[in-house]
C-alpha cells in the first residue's frame, strides 16, 4: 500500500509543480496547497462524487476559476506595484479569494486525478477481457485445425477390399445364393452390398481352391502313369535294336537296304531345315517319279549333331550374335589381323553335312550336284560336278567353256547366274569384315543359284523386309520337279551342242534327221570355218559399228564366227550363244562381202535374211530337235545365202539381156522360186516350202 | 499379262526386225495409224504425242491390233473406213470402232490368188470418193477396181507383165496410174475396161537410168492439176509431162531407189532407200535433206486433216516412225511396240 502511496505523492508534487510554475511562483500558495492536499487525502466517499460529476463542467469551472484567479493575481499585482497603501485590506481580501480559488483548484485536480485513476482501470479491465478472448480464439482455431487433419486422414483412409476385383453386381445378385445377397437389405445399403459382395467372393475363392487342388493330384496321377509309360517304352529300345540285329542277316540275304536308308535317314535329321527340305523332297521325287537321279547326305554327324544342339539354341538370336563378333573384329582389326581372318573363314563356313544328288543321262554321263548350307550366309550352294560317259568322245573346243561347272547351270532360270546372293543382307556381312563380294569366293563356296534356294524352300525375293526366312516345304515342294526337268534338259542341250561344235569344227553342218525335210537337198554354199571369238575381238569387228545388233551382246554370251563361201561372196557370220540356249535361240548377225560389204545397215535383205533366223527360228524346231536348233539355224543361212545370191543373180541375168557390162554370171539361178520379188520392200524368197519344194517370200 | 522370257526376247527380236511399211492418218486428223510387216496396225494419238508434256509413253500406240498374218503393205483412210492392204485379202476397219478401241473387220474384199503359191498381196490402193471405188494393185500384176457399194470387182486391167508397186488416182480426169516391177507406169481410162491409155518407161530413156538391170517402178504421183506425173523406183525418180508422156526433169538422189513420192504444196516429197527424207522443187533442184532414223523409208504422210496436227511422219525399215513438226528436222520418233 505504500508504493501506491508514494507513487500518488511524487504525482501530486509534480502536479503541484507544474501548478505553481504555470499559475504562480507564489511560495505562500504553494504551500497552501500542500496542506490541502494533506487534509483531503483521508476523507473518502470522494470516489462516488467523481462518479457523480461532469467532466464537462469540470472543465467549464476549472476555466473560470482560473480567469479568475488569473484576474486576482493580476489585481494583487497591480496593487503591489503601484505600492498604494492602504490597499493591504483589499490585497488580503483578494488573497483570501485567491486561497479558495486554490482550493476549488485543488478540488479539480483532485478529481481529474481520480477520473484517470478510474479510466485507467477500467482500460485494464478491458484488456484483460480482450486477452481471456484473444485465448480462447487461439484454442479454438487450434482444434479447428486438428478436425480437419482428422478429417483427411478418414477421407485418405483406404480399405483392402476396394483392390479385390469383384464380380459386377449384376451378376453377383444374378449368381449369389440369397443367404449371402440378401437383396432386401443390400439393395439400399451399398456398404452392406459391398460387404455381401466380399462374402461371395471369399465363397468362389474358395471353392476355386478347392478346385485347384483337385486337379493338382489329377495331374500327378497322369505324369505318374506318364512316366511308367516311357519307363516301359525306354526298356522296348533295347529289345527292338536286338530284333533289328537279328534281321541284318535277312535283309543283307534279300539285299533290300533297309539299313543304310535308315541311316540316311537319320543322317538327315541332323541336317539344316533348307537341306532338309532339299532333301525330303528330292527323295520322294526320286522315289515318285525319276530312278535316274540318286540322292546321298555326306558329312560329319557328329559335329552336324554338336551344330544343331548349338543352334538350336541360338536360333532366336543367331542374327545379333554374329553382329556382335563382328563388330568386336573389327574393334580389334589393327592388333589382330588373324583373328579377322578367323572371322572371315566362319563365316563361309559350311554346315558339315551336305546333300549330293547325281543325275544319270543317257550315255553315262553323270551329272554331281553338291548342295551346301552356308551357315551364316543362311543360303545354299551347289558345287558342279560334271563327269562325261562313254558315249561323248571328245569335247569340242569351242564347247570347253559351256561345259565347264561354273557355266553348266548358269542362267537355268532367267537372270539366274549364281554369282551374287539371293540374299541381299550377305552382301552387308561381308563388307562389314571386309570382303569382297560373294562373287570372288565362289570357286570357294560354290554356286548360291536361285532354283537351289528354292529346293531348299527359300524363298527372298518374296519375303525382302524379314531379316531370317523360314524355309518352307511348299515352296521346295513346287519347284522340284521343274527344276529336275530343268537341269536335264540343260545337260541334254549342252551335250547335243558339243556334239554340233564338233561336227561345226569339223566343218560340217550335220543337220539331224527329222529336220531334214526343212531344207532342199542341194545347198550350193559351204561352211568354211568355225571358230570362237572374244568379246574384245567382237567389239572391234568394223561393220559392227553402229550396227542393231551389236547392243544385244552381253557377258555371258559365247561368240561364235562362221564363214560361208559360195563363188567370190563371202559371207562372215556372227553367233551370239546365251547360256539358256536353246531357251534363248542364238542371235545371227549377218555380214556379206559380195561387190562390197552388205550387212543389215545397209541392205535390206540382208536384215530380211536375219529376221529368217533370229524372229522365225521356231519353224526349225522340232520335238526332237530342240536342242539342234543352232545346227538348223545355220544350215538356214546357207540356204538363204544360195537364195540371195541366185535372185540377186537373176537379176542379172535380165541385165544380160539388156546388155549390161557388169561381168559374167557367176550364179546360176538353181532352184524353184514362185517369185523373185514380192511386195513393196521387194523381198526375197527365203522361205522354202518342203512339200513342193520350191521358194516363196514370208508373207 | 505377264509374258514369258521366250515371249519377251521374240518381242525384243521383232522389234529389231520390224519395218513399217504404211501410215495413214485419221479423216479427223488426231490419230496416226501404222502396219508392220507382222501384221500388226499400231494406233498413236497425235495429240498426246505432240502434247508439251508428251514423254516416252505417249509416244507409244495408245493400242495395236493384229490385222493380217502377214506384212501390211498399204493402209488408206476413207471418210468411214480403215481399208487395209497387204497379205491376201483387203480389209476394212470402222474408224468409229477404232476409236472405242474395238475393232472389228467391218467388211474384207477377197483378191483371187491360186491356192500354190500363197496370198497374193496388196501393194498399193487408192480410193475415189466421186463414185466410192477402190483400185487397188498388187502381187497378181492386176489393177483391180472395186464397188464399195456392192462389195464387187467391177473389172480388173491385166496388162502388167509382173507385180505391181503403187497406184495414183488422177485427180480431175478419170484416169488412174500404176507403176510396176515390169518397168512400166500405166495409165489407164476408169470409163472402159481395155488397154491402158498411156505408157510410160523410165528404164528406156538414158537420163533416168541408174542401174539398167533395176527397171521397177515404186511409186507414182500424180500432180494436183493431173498435167504432170512423178514416178521412180529402179530408175531415178523424173517428172512425166502427160501430154507429150516424156520425162522432162530428173530428180537427183544418189544411191537412193525412191520408194515413195508425193506432192505437198508446191513441193515433191520423197524418200527410198537411204535414210533421207528430200524435199525438191518441181524443177529438180533439191530444196532439202532431212536425215531420219529407218534406213529405207516406205512411207511419208503428211497430216493435212488437222491444223494442229500438222506434221511429216516418216516410217521404214525400223520401228521408229519420225516426226516432223515443221518439216525441217526431226522432231521425235514414235516408238512402234
Amino acid at each position: 500500500m505504500s508504493a501506491p502511496t508514494v507513487k500518488k505523492r511524487r504525482i501530486l508534487s509534480k502536479t503541484d509543480d507544474e501548478q505553481s510554475r504555470s499559475s504562480s511562483p507564489k511560495r505562500e500558495s504553494k504551500k497552501a496547497v500542500h496542506v490541502k492536499v494533506k487534509r483531503e487525502q483521508s476523507p473518502y466517499d470522494e470516489e462516488k462524487e467523481v462518479a457523480a460529476r461532469d467532466k464537462e463542467k469540470d472543465l467549464q469551472l476549472h476555466n473560470e476559476t482560473s480567469t479568475k484567479l488569473r484576474n486576482l493575481m493580476a489585481d494583487i499585482h497591480a496593487y503591489k506595484s503601484k505600492e498604494q497603501s492602504g490597499k493591504d485590506d483589499e490585497i488580503d481580501e483578494k488573497q483570501k479569494e485567491v486561497a479558495l480559488l486554490f482550493v476549488t483548484l485543488k478540488k479539480l485536480n483532485r478529481v481529474s486525478h481520480l477520473r484517470c485513476k478510474k479510466a485507467r482501470d477500467e482500460t485494464q479491465g478491458a484488456k484483460q477481457k480482450v486477452d481471456n478472448l484473444h485465448l480462447q480464439l487461439q484454442n479454438l482455431l487450434y482444434e479447428v485445425m486438428h478436425l480437419q487433419k482428422e478429417i483427411t486422414k478418414c477421407l485418405e483412409f483406404k480399405s483392402k477390399d476396394e483392390d479385390i476385383e469383384l464380380v459386377d453386381v449384376e451378376t453377383f445378385f444374378k449368381e449369389a445364393p440369397p443367404s449371402i445377397s440378401k437383396p432386401s437389405t443390400t439393395k439400399h445399403d451399398e456398404h452392406k452390398l459391398q460387404l455381401a459382395r466380399l462374402d461371395w467372393e471369399l465363397e468362389q475363392r474358395k471353392r476355386l481352391s478347392e478346385q485347384y487342388k483337385a486337379r493338382q493330384g489329377n495331374r500327378d496321377g497322369v505324369a505318374k502313369s506318364i512316366h511308367q509309360k516311357k519307363d516301359y517304352l525306354e526298356s522296348l529300345q533295347p529289345r527292338l535294336s536286338n530284333i533289328l540285329e537279328a534281321t541284318i542277316p535277312v535283309q543283307q540275304h534279300l539285299s533290300m537296304p533297309f539299313n543304310e536308308i535308315r541311316s540316311q535317314h537319320q543322317l538327315a535329321k541332323l541336317l539344316p531345315r533348307p537341306l532338309y527340305f532339299l532333301y525330303v523332297q528330292a527323295n520322294a521325287y526320286h522315289e515318285a517319279c525319276d530312278g535316274s537321279m540318286s540322292l546321298k547326305i555326306e558329312g560329319d554327324a557328329e559335329t552336324a549333331s554338336s551344330t544343331l544342339s548349338a543352334s538350336n539354341e541360338d536360333e532366336e538370336d543367331s542374327d545379333s550374335d554374329s553382329e556382335e563378333t563382328l563388330s568386336e573384329s573389327k574393334r580389334r582389326r589393327k592388333t589382330m589381323g588373324d583373328k579377322l581372318e578367323e572371322q572371315r573363314q566362319k563365316i563361309l563356313a559350311k554346315h558339315p553335312l551336305q546333300v549330293i544328288m547325281t543325275l544319270r543321262f543317257k550315255g553315262g554321263t553323270l551329272l554331281t550336284l553338291t548342295f551346301n548350307y552356308m551357315m551364316v550366309l543362311q543360303i545354299i550352294t551347289v558345287n558342279v560336278d560334271i563327269k562325261l560317259g562313254g558315249s561323248v568322245q571328245q569335247v569340242a573346243n569351242s564347247a570347253s567353256g559351256l561345259l565347264s561347272p561354273s557355266n553348266l547351270l548358269s542362267l537355268l532360270f532367267p537372270g539366274d547366274d549364281g554369282k551374287e546372293s539371293p540374299k541381299t543382307t550377305n552382301a552387308y556381312q561381308l563388307s562389314k569384315i571386309g570382303m569382297n563380294d560373294l562373287a570372288s569366293y565362289i570357286g570357294q563356296i560354290g554356286h548360291p543359284y536361285r532354283w537351289v534356294q528354292w529346293l531348299g524352300g527359300l524363298d527372298f525375293l518374296s519375303d525382302s523386309g524379314g531379316n531370317t526366312v523360314k524355309a518352307s516345304a511348299a515352296l521346295s515342294n513346287s519347284h522340284m520337279e521343274s527344276t529336275v526337268k530343268a537341269l536335264k534338259s540343260r545337260v541334254k542341250a549342252r551335250l547335243t551342242l558339243n556334239q554340233q561344235l564338233l561336227s561345226l569344227e569339223g566343218k560340217t553342218i550335220a543337220v539331224p534327221a527329222a529336220s531334214i525335210n526343212l531344207f532342199p537337198t542341194k545347198i550350193c554354199s559351204s561352211l568354211k570355218s568355225w571358230t570362237t571369238i572374244t568379246a574384245e575381238d567382237f567389239q572391234v569387228i568394223p561393220f559392227l559399228r553402229g550396227h542393231p545388233s551389236a547392243d544385244r551382246l552381253d557377258d555371258s554370251h559365247t561368240i561364235f564366227q562362221a564363214m560361208m563361201e559360195r563363188g567370190s561372196a563371202k559371207l562372215q557370220v556372227l553367233i551370239l550363244l546365251g547360256l539358256d540356249y536353246p531357251n534363248q535361240p542364238p542371235h545371227f548377225i549377218l555380214n556379206l562381202q559380195w561387190v562390197g560389204q552388205r550387212n543389215s545397215n545397209n541392205d535390206l535383205h540382208i536384215r530380211d535374211m536375219e529376221a529368217e533366223l533370229n524372229i522365225h527360228y521356231g519353224e526349225l524346231i522340232g520335238k526332237t530337235t530342240v536342242n539342234h536348233l543352232m545346227t538348223n539355224q545355220l544350215q538356214r543361212v546357207l540356204m538363204c545365202l544360195d537364195v540371195y545370191l541366185e535372185t540377186q543373180q537373176g537379176r542379172r541375168r535380165d541385165e544380160q539381156a539388156v546388155g549390161g557390162t557388169e561381168g559374167p554370171t557367176e550364179f546360176v539361178m538353181e532352184k524353184m522360186y514362185t517369185r523373185v520379188t514380192r511386195g513393196r520392200n521387194r523381198s526375197k524368197p527365203f522361205k522354202y516350202n518342203s512339200l513342193q519344194g520350191y521358194f516363196m517370200q514370208r508373207l | 499379262m505377264a509374258m514369258s522370257y521366250e515371249e519377251q526376247i521374240l518381242k525384243e527380236k521383232k522389234q529389231l526386225h520390224m519395218s513399217v511399211f504404211a501410215q495413214c492418218i485419221s479423216p479427223d486428223g488426231k490419230y496416226l495409224l501404222a502396219g508392220n510387216n507382222y501384221g500388226t496396225i499400231a494406233v498413236f494419238s497425235m495429240r498426246n504425242a505432240l502434247a508439251s508434256d508428251a514423254n516416252e509413253n505417249s509416244r507409244k500406240p495408245i493400242f495395236t491390233f493384229k490385222a493380217f498374218d502377214g506384212a501390211i503393205f498399204a493402209l488408206l483412210s476413207t471418210e468411214n473406213f480403215l481399208i487395209c492392204g497387204g497379205s491376201g485379202d483387203i480389209k476394212a476397219w470402222k474408224w468409229k470402232d477404232i476409236q472405242q478401241k474395238a475393232p472389228r473387220v467391218a467388211w474384207s474384199l477377197s483378191v483371187p490368188h491360186s491356192a500354190n503359191f500363197g496370198a497374193v498381196e496388196t501393194n498399193g490402193l487408192a480410193y475415189s470418193r466421186q463414185d466410192n471405188t477402190l483400185y487397188s494393185g498388187g502381187g497378181d500384176s492386176e489393177l483391180h477396181v472395186w464397188d464399195l457399194e456392192s462389195g464387187t470387182c467391177k473389172h480388173s486391167y491385166t496388162d502388167h507383165t509382173d507385180y505391181i508397186h503403187a497406184v495414183a488416182l488422177f485427180n480431175t480426169s478419170a484416169q488412174v496410174a500404176s507403176g510396176s516391177e515390169d518397168g512400166t507406169v500405166r495409165i489407164w481410162d476408169t470409163r472402159t475396161s481395155g488397154e491402158p491409155v498411156a505408157i510410160l518407161e523410165p528404164s528406156k530413156h538414158e537420163e533416168c537410168i541408174n542401174n539398167p538391170r533395176d527397171k521397177w517402178i515404186s511409186c507414182v504421183a500424180v500432180d494436183p492439176a493431173d498435167d504432170w506425173l512423178i514416178c521412180g523406183g529402179g530408175p531415178s525418180l523424173s517428172l512425166w509431162h502427160l501430154r507429150s508422156l516424156s520425162p522432162t526433169t530428173v530428180f537427183e538422189a544418189p544411191k537412193c531407189q525412191p520408194h515413195v513420192v508425193l506432192y505437198h504444196d508446191d513441193a515433191v516429197i520423197s524418200a527410198g532407200t537411204s535414210p533421207n527424207i528430200y524435199h525438191w522443187h518441181v524443177n529438180g533442184d533439191s530444196k532439202l535433206t532431212t536425215p531420219c532414223t529407218a534406213m529405207d523409208v516406205y512411207s511419208v504422210v503428211i497430216n493435212t486433216e488437222s491444223e494442229a496436227n500438222k506434221v511429216l511422219c516418216s516410217s521404214g525399215a525400223s520401228s521408229k516412225i519420225d516426226v516432223y513438226t515443221n518439216f525441217g528436222y526431226k522432231a521425235f520418233s514414235l516408238d512402234f511396240c
